[in-house]
């Protein structure tokens, strides 16, 4: 090369090339086709070894029936309870977790300053990253005791931080909108003193009274559905947060300068622009954060109390639950033991179930993403 | 709508959503507090002379001389407490019986307390268990056995929840020759223990013993050591290779979009699925190890993060300039050569940062490795073993030692510890990726 005889390449030499570059290629495919098909071998594996028990006739009680009794004999394995304690604690868990994620990426990407949010978005995405046992560790420790010698009371302080901003923004923005706006300058201004004080006042004894209610409530356990939720909920916000924000970013600016242009402000922009602009984005982040407090294992091992029970209302909080993925990480433990035996089979049942419920979460997650691009593309 | 309204509801909106940011970060704080605060305490605490007569017996540490003459004014400083008790047991065989077998075991429980408080009576035979060879070695748990000795708890079950009752012993001995032990314990334990303020960072490298009553946490840090490297040894490798064929060479079709989906498909599987599959196939089926090992979790956890380091060798692969790659095409060098001599150099901070961040979720991760690679007692493992062994981990163990312990209560600050610890490795390495990061942008820049 270097003294230019070469330049060309013999037809021979070309040939080498291009058989390496054919080898290299397959090589790569060889390859790149592990790290993809693993997810195949994942499926394949579970389902083998979920299927023996699905076999055996036992699937009705499965799904159906709540006496998980593994270890009796002959043992029953009634998962209805578990399944629904899965169910309950992802979605108190979503449910409390959606709104305040969803609000501050809507303060962080439109009402933050930027330097602000520089700063701001790579610490979120820190905290994404804290391993679960520490957050399971904190519910065991610091939140369970607390929960259960000062329930009623965390309970009432909750709400007066969550209620006393909302009932009394809700008054002073209800009264401004009831307040008839053909009056005159001065008529209107006295009705809607008057009405905000009559709203404030009965905030106050909504207030007052509920929070009652709440510091009168007493705990059995520390360890519940509530801990665990709580602490699923503060898990999943920083994804939520991280990618609603992304969503609500990806809506551009042009968007936001045609609506300030028409004489919008920020809250019309916002609720009637931006959001239904980045609406998919958020439902991405809304899945996202499902699939993490579903697949969650360490918190709700720790935090739920795992008793195989459907709580009585099911909408009680307060009382312990069993998760799929306490059971399999707490069942499993004597695995080498196991091998092959009922109890084993029905763990992997248990994970062939979370295993096709993460999946449906993925294939929704995909069809919102692909709808919206042809949306997009003007459809 | 009248324009004073519009402005009110931009106004709500604002405040609600700033509140929601404040409520975000004061929950986190509250959450992070706790564990970084009480965890900072596993390392620098108040220790009594019984942890460094520790020290000096199980890790040699100390100088021999000052410790002796610790000792010694230690036992001075305790020899009217332990005189008190001898003269009380004189006076107790003297006792009517009725009054002694009233007295005897309140006498036995506060003789058992001083023991676990000050460790053994000098001249008693030394008991089997190490718990028991040393007294409090941490003035906050020796504040807290003093004041077993000087209140019995009870537990008062006539109303609907039990209540915690606290009765001071003390005035059972009223007028024995015990009674002046009581104020000892009240307002001289500190010349009988002499706390002293002490760092104590081997913590992170020495071993526990005796169920983690003394000692560090060194087994569990070099497994989860050994777990991070081994998973990213396999999953950085596949992962820039997965990349690059999905950056250089695959074409667009559904055999991109299949294997496209299956990485994010991967990405969503539930993390003790992952260990479910690393049991089934790694230790069942493929039987890399007779039972759970470290090479099995690595494993498991290197596909947990594949999807991960993928993604972020091809978002740094991307990032390449197209020009780069054009020039090196011109200059003659195949496509080979181009990835190699060219774009991955160009690529690897940013590879770099994937790997790092991924590092620290296997660093953390708990569930795939239970079933694959950790044991509850472990010793610190040679890498010889690392094939077929498994290995404790910070992880695992902190989920272990408040759970299953047999004292949960008393190894409270090797639990902060340890909780500690792995919040404070894997931010760390966030910390780290998050400034390859800014160096990278700031070079881009210009």
């Amino acid at each position: 090369m270097a003294t230019g005889e070469h330049i060309l390449l013999t037809a021979r030499e070309a040939r080498k090339r291009k058989l390496f570059g054919l080898l290299g290629r397959s090589l790569l495919l060889l390859i790149t086709s592990v790290a993809a098909l693993a997810v195949l071998a994942i499926i394949f594996f579970i389902a083998r070894d979920a299927l023996p028990f699905f076999s055996g006739g036992r699937s009705a009680a499965f799904f159906l029936s709540t006496a998980w009794y593994p270890t009796h004999e002959p043992p029953q394995f009634g998962a209805a309870a578990i399944f629904v304690g899965s169910l309950l604690v992802t979605a108190a868990a979503v449910v409390l977790a959606v709104p305040p994620g969803v609000c501050a990426a809507l303060c962080m990407s439109d009402i933050l300053p930027f330097n602000v949010r520089q700063v701001l978005k790579p610490v979120i995405e820190m905290l994404a990253a804290i391993p679960s046992v520490a957050y399971g560790f904190f519910a065991l420790v610091v939140l369970a005791p607390l929960l259960q010698e000062q329930g009623g009371r965390l309970l009432a302080a909750a709400w007066w931080t969550l209620a006393l901003p909302a009932l009394g923004l809700a008054a002073v923005v209800g009264a401004d909108l009831l307040t008839p706006a053909e009056l005159p300058e001065r008529a209107h201004n006295v009705l809607r003193a008057a009405l905000t004080l009559l709203f404030l006042a009965a905030a106050s004894v909504i207030l007052v009274v509920v929070g009652r209610v709440l510091a009168a409530v007493r705990i059995a356990s520390g360890v519940n559905a509530l801990n665990a939720s709580v602490i699923l909920g503060v898990m999943a916000l920083p994804t939520i947060v991280s990618v609603s924000e992304d969503a609500l970013q990806a809506a551009g600016r042009e968007l936001r300068e045609g609506s300030y242009a028409l004489g919008a402000t920020r809250a019309e922009t916002l609720v009637k622009v931006v959001i239904p602009a980045a609406v998919s984005g958020i439902f991405s982040a809304v899945l996202l954060g499902i699939m993490r407090a579903l697949g969650e294992t360490m918190v709700v091992w720790m935090a739920s109390g795992n008793a195989a029970q459907i709580p009585k209302p099911a909408y009680n909080l307060l009382l312990p639950v069993r998760t799929l993925t306490a059971t399999i990480a707490g069942d499993m433990g004597e695995a080498d033991q196991m091998t092959g035996s009922a109890h084993y089979h029905v763990l992997f049942a248990m994970g062939l179930s979370l295993l096709i419920f993460s999946f449906a979460c993925n294939l929704a997650g995909e069809w919102i993403v692909a709808r919206q691009r042809k949306r997009l593309r003007g459809g | 709508m009248r324009r004073t309204t519009r402005k009110l509801l931009d106004r709500a909106l604002t405040l609600s959503a700033c509140f929601a940011v404040a409520l975000m970060a004061a929950f986190l704080l509250f959450v992070l507090a706790p564990i970084l605060v009480k965890g900072a305490s596993a390392y620098l605490f108040r220790a009594t002379a019984e942890h460094r007569r520790m020290m000096r017996d199980q890790f040699g540490r100390g100088d021999a001389g000052q410790m002796r003459a610790e000792r010694a004014a230690v036992l001075e400083a305790r020899r009217p407490l332990y005189e008190a008790m001898a003269a009380f047991e004189r006076e107790l065989a003297e006792m009517p019986a009725a009054r002694r077998r009233e007295l005897r075991p309140a006498f036995q429980e506060v003789r058992e307390g001083i023991a676990r408080l000050l460790g053994p009576e000098p001249g008693a035979p030394l008991p089997a268990l190490t718990r028991r060879l040393y007294g409090q070695t941490r003035w906050d748990r020796a504040r807290i056995q003093a004041d077993r000795i000087l209140f019995e708890e009870t537990w008062d079950y006539s109303g609907e929840r039990g209540v915690r009752v606290r009765a001071p012993r003390e005035p059972l001995f009223e007028g024995t020759a015990l009674a002046p032990v009581f104020p000892m314990l009240r307002e001289s334990l500190s010349p009988m223990l002499r706390p002293r303020l002490t760092f104590y960072p081997r913590f992170l490298t020495d071993k526990s013993f005796d169920a983690h009553f003394f000692g560090g946490i060194g087994p569990e840090v070099m497994g989860t050591v050994y777990l991070a490297l081994g998973a990213m040894l396999i999953a950085v490798p596949l992962g820039i290779v997965a990349a690059i064929y999905f950056q250089e060479y695959a074409r667009n079709g559904p055999m991109l979009s299949f294997l496209r989906s299956c990485v994010n498909t991967l990405a969503g599987v539930p993390s003790i699925v992952f260990g479910l599959f690393g049991l089934a196939f790694f230790i069942n089926t493929l039987k890399v190890s007779p039972g759970k090992s470290v090479l099995a979790g690595a494993l498991t956890l290197a596909l947990l993060v594949l999807p991960t380091v993928i993604r972020a060798s091809e978002e740094a692969i991307a990032a390449v300039p197209r020009s780069y790659k054009e020039a090196a095409l011109a200059l003659g060098a195949g496509q080979w050569r181009t990835i190699l001599t060219v774009i991955l150099p160009a690529a690897l901070p940013g590879i770099l940062t994937g790997t790092v961040i991924s590092m620290g979720r296997a660093a953390g991760e708990t569930a795939p490795i239970i079933f694959t690679a950790a044991v509850s007692v472990g010793r610190l493992i040679r890498p010889s073993e690392l094939l077929a062994q498994p290995t404790p981990a910070l992880s695992w163990n902190l989920y272990n030692l408040c759970t299953e312990h047999e004292a949960v209560d008393e190894i409270r600050h090797v639990q902060y510890g340890m909780a500690a610890t792995l919040v404070a490795i894997v931010l760390l390495l966030n910390l780290t990726a998050i400034v390859i990061r800014a160096r990278v942008a700031r070079k881009l820049k210009g």
